[in-house]
């Protein structure tokens, strides 16, 4: 189980992320979010990758939020796959195996379900876009981590690729019965992935009981402000 | 000057027409000045000096050692560009890097000198480490240093900070991140740090005769060579000797174009 309270971060004057408080179970909770609202923020400081200012981050009810992110035991899956350019796509999957994480017999399994066995040997820069999305998932599950925290890993796609993989992704990430806490300002995308759902407006977050409804509060704060302004793209898509 | 003159001078590219002239006089002109005063007598003499092959062999030497202090050093500093920028080790660091521009180099030299000469290292040897091969690559590694510094720190600001991040989780520390991840993904700048600090060694005068001296045979480089020669009068070893450098740099700047073109 994934706790966060009362999570908060500014950068300089800016503040970011606003008092965030959130419980992830044993299912996928996906935040959505416009850009620029402090979605991947969020991701990082339960990551360990950014300090927060104020809040506690509790796995497993363990307080990981002094530790840094090798001994957090989260997985991250970011937007870009961002692979490890110099190994292949094996070694990229079982480098977790270096620092004593993940299992043999696992990693098989797992390059079955995500049907890459035929790149193993590739470098990354040999795969398409949504293969070098598979790789990204099972590198991170190959460490067999207790959280999963995923950053908009499929928003660079195209939407037929996301249209399967997503079902794939979820099955997968069913299976291990962890939390995962997925960001995305993706409306189909949250439907498709989501157990449960939440939004963040400017660095805040509420529970919403559906994607729809999620979506519905950011399109009310955007009738707020700027309609012209960047989001209000975004929001069409 | 009549509009219609003007206009065409316009139409004719004007930066061309200003930038053409100044570059011949002010930078090919007098390398071609130099070369041309290359005479058969001067080269041979210096050829068959044993001093000159001396300085070469000393010059290549030191280079090559302080360029690769420079690059040891500089790994040092990428990773605290990468994992330490609000510390007060990156920011003296980071200091130390601009410093060296508006200095002049007989001040490091002086400074070198000061530093590891017979007052503080006088264990070393009468004169410390002064006047050793040693002084010239400390000498040669001091001033090109920051070089190597700057290009791993620009080769770390445009390294794929997520794939750190990403190896973090799955169990690296800083250092094994960086061991594993950084610094192959870095390959391209330390190369281009390594060159530049070569290049730099190799040109390095003052600082080196500050420091290291100008022994012939001993601690002579190619710099000081020439120097000495047209001390001595004896300008046609001086100019066969600055052809050599020419030379040198003209194979340096091959060699990385060719890196360059296969990188690409
Ligand atoms: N290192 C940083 N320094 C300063 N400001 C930052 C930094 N990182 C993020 N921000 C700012 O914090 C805000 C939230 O950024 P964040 O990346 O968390 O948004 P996001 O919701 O992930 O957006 P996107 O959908 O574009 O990925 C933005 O206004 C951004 O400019
Ligand atoms: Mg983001």
């Amino acid at each position: 189980m994934l706790k966060i309270a009362n999570l908060s971060k500014s950068f300089g004057t800016h503040k970011v992320i606003k008092n965030v408080s959130l419980t992830v179970g044993s299912e996928i909770r996906v935040v959505l979010g416009l850009n620029g609202c402090g979605k991947s923020t969020m991701l990082k400081i339960v990551a360990g990758i950014l300090a927060s200012d104020n809040g506690k981050i509790l796995i497993d009810k363990r307080d990981v939020t002094a530790l840094p992110p090798e001994d957090r035991h989260v997985g991250y899956v970011p937007q870009q796959a961002s692979l490890f350019k110099h190994l292949s796509v094996r070694e990229n999957i079982r480098y977790c195996l270096r620092n004593g994480r993940g299992a043999e017999a696992d990693i098989d399994q797992l390059v079955e379900m995500l049907k890459i066995e035929n790149v193993l040997d590739k470098k990354p820069e040999a795969l398409s876009g949504g293969f070098q999305s598979r790789v990204s998932l099972a590198r991170t599950l190959a460490s067999q981590p207790h959280v999963m925290l995923m950053d908009e890993p499929l928003s660079d796609l195209d939407l037929a690729i996301k249209e399967k993989l997503i079902p794939e992704f979820r099955k997968v990430l069913k299976k291990l019965g962890i939390p995962v806490l997925y960001v995305t300002h993706d409306l189909s995308e949250a439907q498709l992935l989501g157990d449960r759902f939440s939004c963040m407006i400017e660095g805040v977050l509420s529970d919403a009981d559906s994607a729809e409804k999620a979506f519905g509060l950011i399109r009310e704060s955007i009738s707020d402000y700027d309609l012209h302004g960047p989001a209000q793209h975004q929001l069409r898509n | 000057m009549d509009g219609s003159l003007m206009n065409k001078i316009m139409n004719k590219d004007l930066i061309t027409i200003l930038f053409t002239p100044l570059l011949f006089l002010l930078i090919i002109y007098p390398i071609v000045a130099l070369l041309t005063n290359l005479e058969v007598p001067g080269v041979r003499e210096t050829l068959m000096d044993g001093l000159f092959w001396d300085s070469v062999k000393n010059t290549l030497l030191a280079a090559l050692v302080a360029a690769s202090l420079c690059v040891i050093l500089s790994i040092g500093f990428g990773y605290c560009h990468l994992f330490m920028r609000n510390s007060l080790l990156y920011k003296a660091a980071n200091l130390m890097n601009d410093l060296p521009i508006a200095l002049p180099h007989t001040v490091a030299g002086l400074a070198l000198l000061l530093a590891f000469g017979r007052t503080n290292f006088g264990f070393a040897g009468p004169t410390g480490l002064a006047f050793t091969m040693i002084a010239v690559v400390l000498a040669m590694f001091f001033v090109s240093y920051p070089l190597a510094a700057r290009a791993v720190a620009s080769g770390v600001d445009q390294m794929d900070l997520e794939s750190i991040a990403v190896a973090r989780t799955l169990g690296d520390t800083p250092t094994k991140a960086f061991l594993r991840i950084a610094l192959p993904a870095l390959r391209e700048a330390l190369f281009s740090g390594f060159v530049l600090s070569f290049a730099r060694s190799l040109s390095e005068f003052a600082a080196v005769i500050m420091f290291g001296g100008n022994v012939p045979g001993s601690t002579q480089v190619l710099a000081s060579y020439v120097f000495t020669k047209v001390e001595e009068g004896e300008v046609a070893m001086a100019v066969t000797a600055s052809g050599f450098c020419i030379f040198l740099s003209l194979i340096l700047v091959v060699l990385v174009g060719q890196g360059r073109r296969r990188r690409a």
